[in-house]
Order: C-alpha cells, then structure tokens, then sequence
C-alpha cells in the first residue's frame, strides 16, 4: 500500500473555486489539504483606498452569488453604530424582506449544488427555477438580479413598487407548497439518505471548538443564530424558531437548510404585514466618526463578522471582514479523514463553502 | 446585580491586576480587553476555560504605522454568555512576533495565517505558516501593511489596451 | 492523403457551410469558474433559460469541449490554470469573456492579485458586458459567437 497525491480542481464540476489536495491510499482519504486563493481579489486592501459609500459594491462582491443584502448589512450595521445613525423603519423592514428573501434564493441553491454532487439531476432543475423566481421579485424590489446595492448608508435604495406584497405573498404561498415536493424528492429518497446520512459527522462540542458558524453549527445541535442571540435591524419583533439537527452529518446540514427557508417565508410574511408607512432613508454624513467596532450578522452562511477601525475620515482605516465560509473552511481538512473518495464531494458542498467568500 | 460584561471585565482584574492595561464594557454585547503581549496566552486560556468564551469568532491585525506598531484582535463569543470580547495586544512592528493561540481556540488556524500573509505577523507555534491566499510567486511585502501602496491610475492604459487588441 | 481531400473539400462552398452550421450549435463549454459570474452560468445552463437550445451544455471534461466562458476576473493563481484548461481543449476553440471584471478588471482595476483583463492570457471571441451580464445577455454572446463561426473559412 502507498500514499498517492490526488490533486482535485479548480476544474472539476464539484469544486468550483478551490483545489484539494488528497493523499489518497487506494479510495480511502487520508488527508485533505484545502488551497484556496483562487478568487482572493484583496478586498480588505481595497477597502482602504475608497470612501464608505464607495466600498458598498465592494463589499457586496464579497458573495454576491446569492447573498449580497446578508452580507452587507453587517458593513452597514457597523457604520450606523459608528455614526449613531437610526435607520428608518421602513428601511429596516425594507431590509429584512430583501436579506430574507436572499437567504431563500442562496439556501435553494445550495440545495442544487448538493443534488448535482449526488448525481440528482432533476432536483437540480427543480430549486434553480424556483430560485428564478424569488430573484424575479428581488428585481421587482431593487432593480437587479443577482448583486443589488440595495441597502445603503441610512435606509435603502428604492420603495417597494406597487403590487409587490401580492405578488410576493403569492409566490412565497407557491414556494411552501413547493418545499413539500423538495423533501419527497431529495430528503425522503432513499437513495440519498444513503449518501448523506453518517456522512461527515460534527459533532456539536467540535463545531464549537473549531467556530463554525451558521447552519453547519445549528446542525451539529447548537442554538446559535445572530437574529435571535443579538437581534439587528427589526428581528426581535418576528415570532420564528431556530432549526437545529441532531446528528450533525451532511444530510442534517441540508434538512435544516430547507427549515430555514420555511423560517425565512414565515418572517416575511409577518415582514410585508407589518411593514410601517413612512421614508426610506436618511441623509448621512459622508465622514464617520473615529472609532471602533464589531458587529455581526446573520448572512445565508452564518454569521458575518465587520470590524472596522475608522480614523475620522472619509475611509476606513481598516477594515477586516469575518466571513462564515471562511469559518467553516476549518471543518472541511477536519471531516475528510479516514472516509472514501466519494464522500469528498458531498461533506464539501454539505458545509456549503463559497469560494468568493473564503478568498474576499 | 451585575451584568455578564461587568462580570467578565472585574473577573479579568482580579485575576490579572497587572497584566491588563485596559479592560472595559464598550457595549451591550462588547467587552474590550487590552493586555501585555507576553502574556495573551494565559489569559486567553483564563477567558476560555473560565469565563466560557469558546467561540473563536476573527482574528485581525491593525497596522499603526505612526506609532509603529502592529495591534492584533482576537474576537471571541460566549455561546452561552452571549459576550463578544475583543482580546487585543500591541506587538512593535519591526519585530511582529507572538505567541500562537491555536493551543487555545483551534479555530483560529486559518485566521492566524491569514493575518500572517497579510500582515507578516510571526505567530510562535503554528505549525504551518504558508501562503493561504496569495499567488505562490508572490514576492511583494505583505499586503495589508500600510506602507504597501496600490497604483493610483489605471495599470495599464486604456489606448496601449486597444492597440494590443488589434483594434483602432 | 485524406487530408488533403478534406482540405479541398472544405474550400466548397455549400460544405464548408454545413460543417460551420454543425460546429456552431455544438458548443460544448468548460466547467471552470473564475468569479462572481459562476450562479449565473448555472441559471443560463438550467431550466429557464436553458442555453442547451442553443447546443451550448456545460461539461466536465475539458478534452471534448470547444468553448470556454471566462466567468469574472481572473486572479494571478487562477490565470495559470486557465491557460493550462484552455491549451487542454482541442483546436478549434472559442472564448467568451462574460462581465466587466474579466474584459478589462472592472471593479478590481487597482487590485494587487487580480489580470486586469482576460485578453492578457487567452484571445477572446465574444465580450459580454454586464455585472453580472443577465442570462439573457450570456445567451445573446453564445449566438454572436455562432454567428462568427458561420462566417469562418469563407471568403468574402
């Protein structure tokens, strides 16, 4: 028996961005050894060079696969403590729909990269599509498909157009109805069970232990969600559960992805019942005050971690970003040990990595 | 009755008086707690083991150049005291060494060397101090240190661009 | 021997036509991402905009495919493995670079780690403007590089 060198992507179909590199002893792993850098673009640099309001796009790109709004509301959370900035109500809950609404379309994603990795093709058409249509109603609300600049410094961008609310309640009605079919075609099929159950188990005092974040904690058994630990924007005032799983393993991981969604449908529900008349935004100073912060988020991945330094100018003086995927990387070399080749593939998209986010 | 915050700043005194130049409530939520560098290991483990910071949350540095100094801020949550405490010390930025806390919150591998890439902060003890996410023939200083300055213009111009291109 | 039979069979007009009709809806793509473009290359290749209509399917081995959509910027790590995908594929082949990161760096133009423009390492057919450019753009470059293809080999 010898130890082989397996050295898999950037182009591969699982992969995406990243390469592994496997010391493989026959179909058994023994080691993986993750390289990423592929899409590091240094936006913590960049950050630097321009002024607050700039750095909104910036920021955006850091995962603007599919949750744009989660993760720049952290940015934005960071500076209105900053500059002791209230955010109009309207705004907030303008916020909320929209960082709900991406959460459903990143968590459908994740589910058709999951199904792609075993080999369930049908159920990778099925949530893309449904997809399509929650970014239909993000374009409604902001003008665009995938990367929004929606909320700005003080509120946000644009107001709800006319016949959003129907049309939203209309198609988040459709979308539970929808959920059913997903857990009769992936998460009841046996087919995968055999797959993803006991594969790639964490377990909750390990998760901890190596700070994951996100829903990859809440499966491994682990209450912990930013919205309800340090409510932000108008999160205190829904009435929603905190999914958790029991084993920890990669199907766990995905079955409390598809909880979330049914969560996410239930806040914004309440969201377009509730939402208060009034502005969407307030006029902010373009100069922040010095000082220093940390605030977290709850984006799709987990929770997203801004600390900025600001030095009384018009940019920041530092600012590092504390992404979840990048937090989760952690448990990929941890759950590949001692498991077959064909696990691989399936703990890696299960801890639902983007590449962008790891790399910034 | 005293609230988490307060508890973790008076705990942290009475434990290490001299040790802690500056342990403070910045908010709901924020404790701060600056310390000497020689000693951030010992207190890193009192946070842990004692007061339930388990929570490895980011690890950052901050170049001062006036000063020349490099501060670096481990962010630690309590899962169960819902605290985030900014643990925080300054090295001298000619000399950037200090003690590993992986021993102490594993999840800070990937933070330390990144913060090691980016800032060419030593950290004694980790065992595997490479390039994360830089290009593997990166020769330039590291990145985020403020003297590493980035073009101002274009790095290439836009006609030189078309005329490479073949067109008019 | 055959060769040159095919080569001068080429020079006909009528066959040289079909043969670019063939080559031009069978463009099989790489599967390699390089940035933020990546989910929309998945919603052009999925259900509602299904550029397979246009022959145009993803697949995983670089060996069959002949074209490659250079999804967002490029950084320095990722330049070489592109080029090495792209020397991978067999002649001929196309490149369309999608957004405007990978036409010219776009939002990175001062970046330290990011090629300011995917024409530095391969030679691009079609550029697509967008950030990120709508499926529908994606579909529009897919049939403007078909449309270069009809024209191939014919003179004027």
């Amino acid at each position: 028996m010898s130890i082989m060198k397996l050295s898999m992507g950037p182009q591969h179909p699982i992969t995406g961005h990243f390469r592994f590199i496997l010391d493989v002893d026959g179909d058994l792993v023994l080691k993986l050894e993750p390289d990423i850098g592929y899409t590091h673009r240094g936006i913590e640099k960049l950050a630097e060079k321009r002024t607050y309001l700039q750095n909104l796009p910036l920021i955006e790109r850091v995962n603007s696969y599919c949750d744009s709004v989660g993760t720049m509301l952290g940015y934005l959370e960071a500076i209105e403590e900053l500059m002791g900035l209230e955010v109009p109500e309207r705004a907030k809950y303008l916020r909320v729909i929209a960082a709900e609404l991406n959460r459903i379309a990143s968590h459908l994603y994740a589910a058709c990269l999951f199904s792609v990795a075993t080999g369930l093709e049908t159920m990778l058409m099925w949530p893309i599509n449904d997809r399509e249509l929650i970014l239909d109603l993000l374009e409604k609300l902001t003008g665009q498909r995938i990367t929004y600049t929606y909320p700005t410094i003080g509120g946000v961008r644009f107001d709800m157009s006319e016949g959003f609310k129907e049309e939203a309640l209309k198609r988040l009605d459709y979308l539970e109805k929808r959920t059913e079919d997903y857990y009769k075609m992936l998460l009841w099929n046996h087919t995968f069970q055999i797959r993803a159950k006991n594969v790639g188990i964490l377990k909750p005092s390990d998760a901890i232990r190596l700070g994951i974040v996100g829903p990859n904690l809440r499966a491994s058994g682990v209450k912990a969600d930013v919205r309800k630990d340090e409510p932000y924007e108008v999160y205190d005032r829904f009435d929603f559960s905190i999914p958790t799983g029991k084993n920890g393993d990669s199907y766990d991981r995905l079955e409390v992805r598809f909880k979330e969604v049914e969560q996410s449908i239930n806040i914004l529900r309440q969201a377009i019942k509730d939402i208060p008349k009034g502005p969407i935004k307030k006029w902010a100073p373009p100069i922040v005050p010095k000082g220093e912060v940390y605030t977290r988020v709850e984006a799709a991945r987990g929770e997203f971690g801004y600390y900025i330094v600001a030095d009384g100018t018009m940019k920041p003086y530092r600012l590092k970003m504390s992404p979840p995927s990048f937090r989760n990387l952690i448990a990929l070399p941890y759950l590949c040990r001692n498991v077959p080749l064909a696990d691989v593939p399936v703990i890696y998209i299960s801890l639902d990595l983007i590449p962008m986010d790891v790399d910034r | 009755m005293t609230s988490m915050e307060e508890k973790v700043v008076e705990s942290i005194k009475t434990r290490f008086p001299e040790d802690i130049i500056e342990a403070k409530v910045q908010r709901k939520n924020r404790v701060s707690i600056s310390v000497r560098s020689d000693k951030i290991y010992d207190v890193g483990l009192f946070l842990r083991d004692e007061l339930g910071f388990n929570h490895i949350t980011s690890v950052s540095g901050v170049d001062y150049i006036d000063t020349k100094e490099f501060e670096v801020i481990y962010n630690v949550w309590a899962i169960d005291g819902k605290v985030l405490v900014s643990l925080r010390t300054k090295i001298p930025r000619d000399n950037p060494t200090l003690k590993s806390l992986i021993k102490v919150w594993e999840g800070a591998f990937y933070h330390e060397r990144e913060t090691w890439e980016m800032f060419g902060i030593k950290f004694e003890g980790h065992p595997n101090l490479s390039l994360l996410l830089l290009p593997e023939d990166w020769d330039g200083p590291p990145p985020l240190r403020k003297d590493f300055l980035l073009p101002d213009t274009p790095q290439e111009k836009l006609e030189e661009k078309i005329k490479r291109a073949g067109g008019q | 021997m055959l060769e040159k039979i095919g080569k001068s069979l080429m020079n006909i007009k009528l066959l040289r036509k079909i043969f670019n009709w063939g080559r031009a809806w069978s463009l099989w793509s790489v599967h390699l991402e390089t940035g933020c473009c990546g989910p929309e290359d998945m919603a052009r290749a999925c259900a509602r905009f299904d550029t397979e209509r246009f022959g145009t399917l993803p697949f995983p081995t670089l060996r069959e495919c002949d074209l490659i959509f250079v999804t967002g910027f490029v950084t320095k790590k990722m330049a070489k493995r592109l080029k090495l995908a792209y020397e991978q594929m067999p002649e001929p082949k196309y490149v369309i670079a999608i957004g405007h990161c990978s036409i010219s760096g776009g939002l990175w133009w001062d970046s330290y780690s990011v090629v300011q423009g995917v024409d530095e390492i391969l030679p691009v057919d079609v550029y697509v403007p967008g950030c990120p450019p709508r499926p529908e753009a994606w579909i529009q470059g897919i049939r403007m590089l078909q449309e270069k293809i009809a024209k191939e080999g014919l003179k004027k």
